[in-house]
């Protein structure tokens, strides 16, 4: 039989393990500023489009917000260890942004950009995006935000253009802001948990 | 009666464990993440992950990343199978005692 010790020390063993691989896997990655931010840069460009009346108010706001996106996240990503969540997300959103960023201007640039056919992509889009990453991260809230999205690109081809504005300006403020608030909360909240040591 | 395991020594020493077991859980990491994670000097540090990379358990890789020296550890396939036997070994040396 084991003497007592021993088998607490074993123990020991078992739980910095069980701890450690945690530690490991907890997502230090905080991505909810990056949802305030794109549903900011969304706001910007609507209301520079509608009443700036320009042409540039999409391309300019969405390039800005990509290349701020791009230096803030390296600059938090430093000294943080890669991971596969981390690259599957970070596939996932670059993904569909160079997706909608070059039908849009494509759309544009052929005269065919229409309010109903772009809410419609955009709402599928990131409704696709929700959904793909609430599923990898099993987080229930972001699933909603899919379903937002994808009800208001849906609305989009049989609502008028009023209707269809309002219905995504509530959807950007639900499924960007305030659920990029509720992100950030809980990053701090996971933050707050503390580090265990060796 | 069945030969009960022997525990390989050199994921034995604490620290190494943890090392190990915090590199299970991601891709790559940097010295001072460990470090930060571990709570441990740098030179106890190195020391520790200098055994690991001896035994093959982790691979390292040195690069510069804005002129600044980055050193990444990553998880070697021995170094997975070796964590996995030990565990392994260390629940059937506990047996029963497991959750008590």
């Amino acid at each position: 039989m084991m003497a007592n010790a021993e088998e607490l020390e074993l123990k020991d063993r078992l739980n910095l393990i069980e701890n450690m691989i945690a530690e490991g896997r907890r997502t230090t990655e905080s991505w909810g500023w990056t949802f305030v931010l794109w549903g900011l840069a969304y706001y910007v460009a609507i209301a520079w489009g509608t009443f700036g009346h320009s042409n540039l108010a999409w391309p300019v706001t969405m390039i800005a917000t990509g290349v701020l996106t791009g230096i803030l996240s390296s600059r938090s990503a430093r000294h943080r260890p890669e991971t596969t969540i981390g690259r599957a997300m970070l596939a996932i959103w670059l993904g569909m942004g160079i997706s909608i960023f070059a039908l849009m201007l494509s759309l544009g640039a052929s005269g065919r950009l229409d309010v109903h056919v772009s809410a419609a992509i955009v709402g599928a889009m990131l409704g696709t995006a929700n959904c793909t990453s609430s599923i990898i991260l099993k987080w229930k809230m972001q699933f909603a935000c899919a379903v937002v999205w994808w009800a208001a690109g849906i609305a989009a081809c049989f609502t008028s253009d009023n209707v269809t504005a309002v219905l995504f300006l509530a959807a950007i403020f639900f499924c960007q802001i305030v659920f990029g608030i509720y992100g950030m909360i809980c990053e701090s909240r996971k933050r707050s948990q503390g580090v265990s040591h060796a | 009666m069945p030969e009960l395991p022997e525990l390989n020594p050199v994921i034995h020493g604490k620290l190494r464990l943890a090392l190990l077991s915090l590199l299970s859980g991601v891709e790559e990491a940097e010295f001072t993440w460990l470090r930060a994670k571990t709570g441990s000097t740098d030179g106890n540090l190195g020391a520790q992950l200098a055994k690991l990379e001896e035994a093959g358990y982790v691979a390292v890789e040195k690069q510069f990343v804005q002129r600044k020296p980055q050193t990444l550890y990553r998880m070697t396939e021995a170094g997975r199978g070796a964590l996995t036997e030990y565990v392994q070994a260390l629940k059937q040396l506990l047996g029963g005692a497991i959750g008590s």
